[in-house]
């Protein structure tokens, strides 16, 4: 063969590549206009993701290749691409996006005020995603942006620190429920676990838990002893389990009902060139058993399995490693996944995003199952 | 003003059959003329009745313009030509030209032999139509006649797709057919220049798509046929001559090369002979790899993959080939995939469309038992891949092309009308230009704002530029007067005394006066006077002149003052002045003693309105 032909092929025939054949089931590759920072499910196939230029950025709501879903006939399904089925324009930066459940409406925060944006994805006779009202946040001024929970279809919980997180009635803007506490830490996250009961992250650690239906004072959990100087923490919970992940790779376990105490503990292999508090990610999986997928420190997305973890720190290895973002990318700077998620029903299959503008939908092969 | 017509008969909110009507300068063009693959009856051909009720077409069209030779773009050509009737030319470019009829064949074959319809076009009518095709060249300009011209710019999309640009006088369209923004394996990538046309006329099928990446796509691919071959299957791929075939014969060669894979692969002669003919053909039409490549060697000369015989068909083991035809409708392809349907362990991956009627398209809509000649029976047990490799733009690709080209106006086709309010949207914001979407038979017009050269006379631009002020420039453009003279065919603009002057022409002045009657009991030279100095005090800025000959004068405005015959205290006041005062009211309250004018004028000159309210 010529070897205009070799060099030619090498660049798709690439390791990564091959590997692929045996660790993806199915493997889709695709590249936005604009780079996201958001990936948010507004049903069991679509999602909606935006940019985060400081000027005018577009909201799309996609919906994922018909292909995935074939599962009988998947050989005879041809369609691989995403199709946007809405799209809308923001006047600045999405850096937090969240579907109200059992709406058409989504929320957004621009990472600079705590107001929140309310959005409407039209129906099946218009295209276009309009803004349609805003919910103002506790407190006008804040650095960092806002963190979005919606429990039900007219309430959202929101906040930028932990002293200015209040539960809204999103249609009449009446504030049900606010959270006292003594100190206002930023949030790293804002998660419902039951109906009411709801626990706010904060990037020194804390974690406080509260009941929306209650005036009590929130429980607090003190973040656990950090080593490695000043680190910043995000956490994820989920049926009855909590993650704290610290930017220095730094990870634990603990039990919902007794945040203090430590189940297990890990040293992760993340090769933290850099940390954006705004691009961590960790989340656990779903339809998967003690699986947490972990973003944010480098192209890659990280699968590690908690079961295997003990009670005394050690380093653990990924039980897979999507490095698709890295290896694809076309741009000369370092490019760092912004967000992922997880599919609420397929086990092992993700969405992650990257500041390349890629979007990558992965089902990933367990090798430890064959 | 002058305006560009553009009218869908086909595509334009309806994937199937593209076939659009520009009627641009008096000039009357058709782009496509597609035929809808999913319709048996007369819906799969545009309907033509917009363009004459009965009887030919040739004196309502100048010329027909086909992008390339895929049927939903030029399927209804021969029916149009032949049966409706028209006997202008038909452009395309060279590759278009010699792959078109053999399309137009097969699918006529399939449609007449395996379907069984009558009212088709025949060979003899394929032939016919060809004969009125005038090829293109690319980057080349072709005068259709006197005022229309047309170009032709590289696609991408497939061998020969070309995007057109149409132009008559200064007005242009660029029609894009189907095209893409991303190079692929053997073709380049769509380019056109700044041309900025009046309105550009894209597809926009994939407009609200984000395509999956290549590599996936071939990722895909390569997965299937490796799972096939590792359980002992064997592998057809029923392919076109072109194109595809070319591609994924290299991606399996260099595949099995890294994977160091035994099984054999092969493709029939057929379709290498047909293959190397056309790639020789239009070397210029594929990528500047390729070209290399082929000028070297023989572009079938691979390590792993060989010429096919029948007889391989039956041995044992796994093995991959390629056949024609690409849709299973007869000839080779047709029977292996006969020997191949019954064992599980096999796989055939279909790489496009196929036309409805043939195998291919009954087994990719999950037919499992097909009726074969002799009313036998075929059960289906292989495994069915669809692999969509046609390349399109995506809304990025659009997006491109609008930068690329910088047209005045956009006009979308191809696609599904409401989905698309976004995308309209974003082409206006962005671009600062208005994005039509028609349905077919809707007509969509745009008006244009063709430019006219005029030569200007250096003394008139003297005059203006010692005017001063600001100079002229494309953000601020700058009023100036002057008078447009046509002399044979230019234009020039000359100031009014010069074109006097040329025309032999005398200067008329437009005079205009009136009366207004008030009460004085002076004397006419002291009405007058007071006149004077009351204007003096409250028109100030302006030139007031009290002249000797008993005129007062306000800027060009001429007063004066006479009484009336019967009654020497009733002044009659003559006011007068020229066209160039626009507007001059005058609003006269005479008081009864002896003061004089009280309230007053309003009086504009020239361009400058003063207001004066007196009380």
């Amino acid at each position: 063969m010529a070897e205009m032909e070799e060099t030619d092929f090498n660049d798709i025939l690439d390791d990564w590549f091959i590997e692929s054949l045996k660790t993806y089931k199915d493997l889709h590759v695709y590249q936005l206009e604009h780079p996201t920072q958001v990936i948010e499910w507004t049903s069991g196939r679509t999602v909606c993701v935006a940019g985060y230029s400081s000027s005018k950025n577009e909201i799309l709501e996609l919906h994922l290749p018909l292909k995935l879903f074939a599962d009988e006939n998947k050989g005879l399904c041809a369609e691989r691409d995403f199709k946007v089925v809405h799209g809308g324009f923001a006047e600045g930066p999405v850096c937090c996006l969240r579907h109200v459940p059992g709406t058409r409406c989504v929320v957004t925060n621009d990472g600079l005020s705590s107001d929140l944006q309310v959005w409407t994805v039209g129906g099946d006779d218009s295209d276009v995603i309009r803004r349609t009202g805003s919910v103002k946040g506790r407190r006008s001024v804040s650095e960092g942006g806002s963190r979005i929970a919606a429990p039900l279809s007219s309430q959202l919980l929101h906040g930028a620190r932990s002293s200015d997180v209040q539960l809204t009635q999103l249609t009449s803007g009446q504030i049900l429920y606010t959270l006292e506490t003594d100190s206002a830490d930023p949030l790293s996250s804002l998660q419902f676990v039951s109906d009411t009961v709801f626990l706010a992250g904060c990037c020194n650690g804390n974690v406080y838990i509260a009941d929306t239906r209650t005036s009590a004072a929130p429980q607090l959990s003190p973040g656990p002893a950090a080593w490695g100087g000043s680190v910043l923490w995000w956490t994820d919970a989920s049926a009855g389990r909590v993650i704290r992940l610290s930017s220095s790779g730094q990870a634990v376990v603990s039990d919902l009902r007794d945040l203090g105490e430590a189940v297990s503990w890990a040293q992760l292999d993340v090769q933290s060139h850099r940390c954006n508090p705004d691009d961590v990610r960790v989340s656990w999986a779903p339809a998967l058993d003690n699986c947490i997928a972990v973003s944010g420190f480098s192209g890659a997305v990280q699968i590690y399995k908690t079961s295997v973890w003990g009670t005394e720190r050690q380093d653990v290895q990924p039980l897979f490693e999507h490095r698709g973002h890295a290896v694809s990318s076309q741009s000369d700077d370092d490019v760092f996944v912004t967000a992922h998620v997880w599919h609420p029903e397929r086990p092992r299959t993700l969405l992650s995003a990257a500041s390349d503008g890629s979007v990558h939908v992965w089902d990933w092969v367990d090798q430890s199952e064959l | 003003m002058p305006e560009i017509k553009v009218t869908p008969l086909g595509a334009g909110q309806d994937v199937g059959r593209s076939c659009i009507l520009v009627s641009i300068g008096g000039k009357n063009i058709m782009l496509d003329c597609g035929m809808h693959m999913g319709y048996n009856d007369d819906r799969r051909f545009p309907d033509f009745s917009y363009i004459t009720q009965n009887g030919r077409l040739t004196e309502f069209l100048d010329c027909v313009i086909i992008s390339h030779f895929h049927l939903d773009h030029c399927g209804a050509l021969p029916f149009m030509s032949e049966m409706v009737g028209y006997d202008g030319p038909i452009y395309m470019t060279h590759p278009t030209k010699a792959i078109c009829p053999i399309l137009l064949e097969d699918f006529r074959k399939i449609t007449v032999d395996k379907k069984g319809e009558t009212n088709f076009f025949t060979s003899q009518m394929i032939k016919d139509c060809m004969k009125k095709v005038v090829p293109l060249n690319l980057h080349q300009t072709v005068q259709v006649d006197d005022e229309l011209e047309i170009k032709a710019y590289y696609a991408g999309h497939v061998l020969g797709a070309a995007m057109v640009q149409i132009k008559v006088g200064s007005e242009s369209v660029v029609y894009t057919g189907d095209y893409n923004m991303t190079p692929d394996r053997h073709l380049g990538a769509a380019w056109i220049d700044k041309c900025r046309p009046d309105i550009l006329i894209s597809e926009s099928t994939y407009a609200t798509t984000i395509r999956d990446s290549k590599r996936c796509r071939e990722r895909d691919f390569l997965k299937k046929v490796h799972e096939s071959i590792e359980r002992g299957g064997k592998v057809l791929i029923p392919v076109f001559a072109l194109g595809r075939a070319q591609e994924l014969c290299i991606l399996l060669e260099t595949f099995w090369e890294r994977m160091n894979l035994k099984a054999p692969i092969y493709f029939s002669t057929g379709l290498t002979e047909k293959a190397n003919h056309y790639y020789k053909l239009f070397i210029t039409w594929t990528n500047q790899k390729i070209r290399k490549t082929f000028v070297q060697r023989n572009m079938f000369e691979f390590k792993h993959i060989k010429a096919f015989d029948r007889s391989y068909a039956d041995n044992p083991g796994p093995m991959v080939v390629f056949a024609t035809p690409g849709m299973l409708h007869a000839g080779q392809s047709l029977q292996i995939f006969k020997k191949w349907a019954g064992n599980e362990k096999n796989m055939v991956i279909m790489p496009g469309y196929c036309v409805q009627g043939t195998i291919g398209h009954k087994i990719l809509n999950g037919q499992r038992k097909l009726e074969m000649e002799g009313r036998s029976t075929l059960d289906v047990k292989l495994q069915v891949e669809y692999m969509s490799f046609s390349a399109h733009a995506d809304a990025k690709g659009i997006m491109q092309l609008i930068r690329m080209a910088e047209p005045r106006n956009m006009l979308l086709v191809h696609g599904e009308a409401v989905k698309m309010e976004f995308l309209k949207g974003k082409i206006e914001q962005e671009f600062s230009i208005d994005c039509h979407m028609p349905a077919n038979g809707e007509t969509a017009t745009v008006t244009t704002n063709p430019s006219v050269p005029v030569d200007i006379s250096l003394n008139l631009l003297k005059r203006e530029m010692a005017l001063g002020g600001p100079l002229p420039d494309p953000k601020k453009p700058r009023t100036m007067h002057g008078t447009l003279i046509m002399k044979e065919n230019s234009l020039k603009l000359v100031s009014s005394e010069q074109a006097l002057k040329e025309l032999g022409l005398n200067e008329h002045q437009l005079r205009f006066t009136c009366r207004v009657q008030l009460q004085d009991p002076h004397s006419d030279p002291d009405t007058l006077n007071r006149i004077y100095t009351h204007l003096k005090s409250v028109l100030k800025g302006y030139t007031i002149q009290h002249l000797p000959d008993g005129t007062v004068m306000v800027e060009s405005i001429v007063i004066k003052v006479s009484s009336s015959a019967e009654d020497t205290s009733t002044k009659v006041l003559l006011l007068s002045w020229s066209y160039q005062v626009k507007h001059f009211y005058f609003y006269n309250v005479i008081s009864s003693n002896t003061r004089a004018v009280k309230r007053l004028i309003l009086i504009a000159i020239n361009r400058q309105i003063s207001i004066v309210n007196h009380d």
